[in-house]
């Protein structure tokens, strides 16, 4: 294990993703300082401290070599298992869901890190499984990521935090997906897709009289049930369901052009947007800073998403290669379906915007990942 | 297994696509979000400033003052006092259903159908105007507020507010003219508002009288405030800059009526009227205007404006006695012998008759087999027209409709307004019926007959008018035939007292009447008041002070039940079924000025029963008259304070008026010896 950066490395640093990075960090304690401000409490200086202990924790991981992180994947999948089991037993519960330990004045949400375990253990299992002379992955090969994914994500399903459950399990299936799996099984992923939509539009939109014939609607928490319905018409329950769904298009559709401007937004300030510095914290973005601001976010967001595949593009080992697919997989759908819920395109769910939202697990979690990102980035000499 | 340095190898091609094939679809999710993000940010974007504003912009009603109604002096007689009303605000009432409204129904003692009526109201509320407070109870008693007061902390939501509350002065007097106001329904509501008013659910609107046909413009106009306030509904001060310069807009008052109706001689009118039921109308006969209008029993309108319960509704509703019916207008009746001018005004157009035409009056009159009865069985003898008048002998009309048929009488009613709405517009009426031969006909059994014009001519059969109708008729024959629009309202003021709208006399038509005609139909009636034998003289003479002032008058005594065999004494019939006393005429004869119309329902005789309220009624005027042309102008803008003793409220009618009628009316035991002399 070696704790040094070489002379080597330097010229491999990835300048355009760190910049990219560090530049959607300050856009979002910029604007924390407005979705935060009086009377709330003034939440940037401790989301800016986070992202200090978060530039901290890049370094860490930029100083490991990340062949020795391969090694130890399997420990640290393991941790986090060990957490998240530890959590039914000790954890905190807010808001229905056990998700946090609290130690001292620290709220820990070991599902955020858990996403970056699987990242790490999936890329291991695809580094050492790797055939080349065998076709791609049928349904038996599959076994050792679908375990790997498995495991976690019924974890944090029974928490229940649908939201973290969904990343981990879209983001793995992305790295699956990359790694190549055989036609039929895409094929069916397709057919269950459209399985869905079905289900949905029987379910929620299709035009019958009541008691009307359900498919999976019943099974479903009545909160789980008035999110998919909330999804599709905020409008029609505006004081329930609806609330948040239509108040945080009211604030993003009332940015318009250019935007209301900084801590100017209506939205925001008389509150009608609950969680409006965690999950709806674009909203408030989109409010004050109007739709030219929202593109240059989104740009630069898909600047850190290419800038990510690009170094895997260019790694030199399969490890280095998934991890980062596996990284940049969870930031983008994390991303999407963050702002997807904000601008009324998918369904409510409580994640997280990376880099925006205030929260510690959160800007922790992404910035371990972004190490890792730099560190295989610096290390490509190595081969 | 394989070994593991196969992975380190350096991934291959065939990955490398795999990355750009990645890159491509991140992209294009991305480009999906900015896609979707332009449609509501410029798309759509003003709709959702529209909405983002409606979010946190609360308008708050600043309510327009409704105008006062004064009589033609000034004096108020309905106006605004402030009423402390329980409002429920549904978006801060958590809880309602379950703890608030219960609670609040032990504090003010509420039934079940209140409660689920005032849950109703709430839960409507919460969907439609979380933010606009329900009314929930008005005028709370003195032991209500303070109940309410006393336990605030328990019922969140719940506010006691001062509300102008409309105040009718007068209590029953005038009441149907005044009307009175209650809730708005949802289908006015909506109709309203589609009208593009602006009205709330629980407004109050104007029913009937002049609350009704004014209502726009005693209204006024509402003003609106508007406040910034959070998701809580709290009120942020210092973003109300925010809102601009048009934060408020004052409200408009309404529009002051002024009615012509003078509150002195209104007050005379209820004092001498005697009756339980029916109506008085004093007009004035040069311009139509209404100077007194009583209309019995009436209703109390301070009771129907939101306090009535619906134990006093039925009992008003059952009321045998109609309360709410406005028998000015709203209601007719056989005129009785009151008709007669228009017979005889139809016998001397007709050219067959001249007011020295003699007829001999043997107590009836014989028609075919049948013989119409005089009402005075022995017969005046030998009677000219002007003494047929006086005494009201029914021969000389017989006659005169056994000659030249119920045409020539109809025809003349007709031009005189009988038979068609007057059209006073402001209160209901009933157009009353003209028959004429085509009208009988159609409506009766056998078609027209003479008997019918016999009957018709002195004001029976299926002749029937309204006391406004008889007024009108009289106060055209007294101004030389012009036949005028009835008018209660003299002009609208605004606040200041500026004349907004003045009302002009309207002329429905002027119609022609020989001067000669009226010369001698007017003398008749002179005579009826002035000369012995006249079946008014006695009233005049018992009522009037200025005894030179000529009086042209008539009585009429109208059956309601058919005539028996036997004629039965006023005592010995139920009261619904005595007769009908009435009085028409006008003052002075010689230059007239008023003309009053009394109707004293299942009174008696008009000579006794209805002729002295008009005699009251006309010396009255006389002396208001003189007493205005010394005394300076009066104060205006008093209010009102009744000087009767008494009014009777429809509770107290009801109480006292059950069925069966009173045994003792007033005017029962005059009415026997009284019956030969002045009986018509």
């Amino acid at each position: 294990m070696q704790l040094r950066i070489e002379r080597r490395m330097v010229p491999h640093v990835p300048w355009g993703l760190i910049f990219c990075v560090l530049g959607v960090a300050l856009l979002g304690i910029w604007n924390l300082a407005s979705a935060s401000r009086p009377p709330l409490a003034p939440v940037w200086s401790s989301q800016a401290a986070y992202l200090g202990l978060g530039v901290g924790a890049v370094l860490v991981v930029c100083l490991v070599d990340y062949r020795w992180i391969q090694r130890m994947a399997l420990p640290i999948y393991v941790l986090n298992i060990l957490a998240l089991i530890a959590l039914r037993f000790v954890g905190h519960t807010a808001k229905g869901a056990e998700s946090w330990f609290v130690i001292g004045p620290l709220r820990l949400q070991p599902a955020e890190f858990m996403k970056i375990g699987v990242v790490l253990m999936l890329a291991k299992v695809y580094h050492d499984d790797f055939r080349p002379n065998e076709p791609s992955y049928g349904l038996v090969r599959l076994w050792k990521p679908l375990l790997v994914v498995g495991v976690p994500f019924i974890l944090v399903l029974v928490q229940p935090d649908l939201g973290t459950a969904l990343m981990i399990g879209l983001s793995s299936l992305t790295v699956i997906l990359f790694g190549k799996v055989r036609w039929y099984l895409v094929a069916t992923l397709l057919a269950c897709v459209l399985a869905g939509a079905i289900v949905i539009w029987n379910d929620y939109i299709r035009d019958v009289p009541e008691p009307r014939p359900t498919i999976v609607r019943h099974y479903l928490k009545k909160h789980q049930s008035q999110r998919i319905s909330g999804w599709l018409d905020p409008e029609a329950d505006l004081r329930g369901s609806g609330y948040h769904a239509a108040q945080s298009k009211i604030a993003v559709g009332s940015g318009g052009v250019s935007g209301k401007g900084w801590r100017e937004g209506t939205q925001t300030g008389l509150r009608f947007l609950p969680e409006q510095h965690t999950d709806f914290i674009f909203s408030v973005w989109a409010e004050e800073h109007g739709f030219i601001m929202c593109s240059l976010l989104l740009v630069l967001y898909g600047a850190i998403f290419i800038f990510g595949l690009g170094v895997g593009f260019n790694a030199r080992d399969r490890f280095g290669a998934f991890i980062a697919v596996g990284v940049v997989a969870m930031l983008f759908w994390q991303v999407f379906e963050n702002i997807g819920m904000v601008i009324g395109l998918l369904p409510v769910t409580g994640i997280t915007l990376p880099l925006m939202s205030y929260g510690g697990s959160s800007m922790m979690s992404v910035m371990l990942s972004i190490g890792l990102l730099v560190n295989i980035s610096m290390r490509r000499h190595m081969f | 297994m394989t070994p593991p340095t196969l992975g380190n190898t350096t991934p291959g091609r065939e990955l490398k696509r795999r990355f750009l094939w990645l890159g491509l679809a991140m992209t294009l999710g991305m480009g999906l979000l900015s896609i979707q993000l332009y449609r509501l940010q410029i798309t759509r974007g003003e709709e959702y400033s529209a909405k983002s504003v409606a979010n946190f912009v609360k308008e708050v009603r600043l309510r327009a003052d409704r105008g006062v109604i004064k009589d033609a002096r000034g004096t108020i007689l309905v106006d605004s006092r402030p009423s402390f009303d329980a409002f429920i605000t549904p978006a801060f009432c958590t809880d309602c259903a379950e703890q608030v409204i219960p609670r609040l129904a032990e504090l003010l003692q509420w039934d079940a159908d209140q409660r689920k009526k005032v849950e109703d109201l709430v839960r409507q509320g919460r969907r439609n105007a979380p933010f606009q407070p329900v009314p929930v109870r008005v005028d709370l008693t003195r032991d209500e507020y303070d109940r309410l007061a006393a336990r605030r902390d328990i019922l969140d939501g719940v506010e006691v507010a001062p509300v102008p509350h409309r105040f009718y002065r007068t209590s029953a007097v005038l009441s149907h003219v005044l009307g009175y106001m209650n809730e708005i329904t949802q289908e006015e509501l909506e109709r309203l508002n589609g009208d593009g008013l602006r009205y709330a659910l629980g407004d109050y609107i104007g029913r009937r009288g002049l609350e009704r046909y004014f209502e726009q413009r005693l209204r006024g106009e509402d003003g609106v405030r508007k406040e910034v306030v959070n998701a809580r509904g709290q009120k942020i001060e210092e973003l109300n800059v925010k809102l601009g310069d048009n934060a408020v807009v004052q409200p408009k008052a309404g529009s002051n009526l002024v009615l012509s109706i003078d509150m002195r001689l209104q007050e005379e009118a209820e004092r001498a009227f005697p009756g339980v039921t029916g109506a008085v109308v004093a007009i004035d006969v040069h311009t139509g205007f209404i100077r007194a209008l009583v209309s019995r029993p009436g209703f109390d309108p301070n009771l129907l404006t939101g306090r009535v319960t619906p134990t006093q509704m039925a009992q008003l509703s059952r009321d045998p006695l109609e309360p709410m019916v406005n028998r000015v207008a709203a209601e007719h009746y056989s005129p009785g012998s009151t008709f007669k001018v228009v017979t005889a005004l139809a016998a001397f157009k007709s050219g067959a008759f001249r007011p020295e035409t003699v007829v001999n009056c043997p107590g009836g009159y014989r028609l075919g087999a049948r013989t119409w009865r005089c009402h005075l069985d022995r017969g005046h003898g030998l009677v000219n027209g002007l003494d047929a008048m006086k005494s009201s002998c029914d021969t000389w009309f017989y006659k005169v409709a056994d000659t030249i048929g119920l045409d020539p009488i109809g025809e003349m009613g007709k031009s005189l307004g009988l038979g068609s709405p007057t059209g006073i517009s402001v209160v209901a009426e009933v157009p009353g019926i003209m028959p004429t031969s085509a009208y009988h006909d159609k409506a009766s059994p056998g078609g027209y007959t003479k008997g019918m014009a016999l009957n018709s001519a002195i004001g029976q059969g299926d002749n029937n008018v309204t006391p406004l109708q008889l007024a009108l008729m009289y106060a055209a024959i007294a101004n030389g035939g012009t036949l005028f629009k009835p008018q209660l309202v003299q002009r609208l003021e605004n606040l200041d007292g500026q004349v907004v709208q003045e009302f002009q006399p309207e002329v429905v038509r002027k119609v022609d009447l020989p001067p000669a005609h009226l010369k001698a139909v007017i003398e008749g009636l002179v005579k009826v008041a002035h000369e012995p034998g006249g079946t008014a003289m006695r009233s005049r003479l018992k009522y009037m002070r200025d005894l030179d002032v000529k009086i042209a008058a008539k009585t009429g005594t109208a059956q309601v039940a058919r005539l028996g065999a036997v004629r039965l004494k006023t005592h010995q019939m139920s009261f619904f079924e005595r007769d009908h006393a009435w009085f028409a005429g006008f003052a002075p004869a010689d230059k007239p000025e008023i003309a009053v119309v009394v109707l004293n329902e299942h009174g008696g005789h008009g000579g006794a029963d209805a002729a002295p309220t008009a005699m009251a009624v006309i010396q009255k005027y006389l002396d208001l008259k003189q007493q205005d042309a010394t005394a300076p102008p009066p104060r205006p803008n008093q209010p009102y304070t009744p000087s009767l003793s008494r009014a009777p409220t429809p509770d107290e009618g009801t109480m006292t008026r059950a069925v069966p009628p009173p045994s003792h009316l007033p005017g029962d035991e005059e009415g026997e010896d009284l019956n030969n002399a002045t009986a018509d």
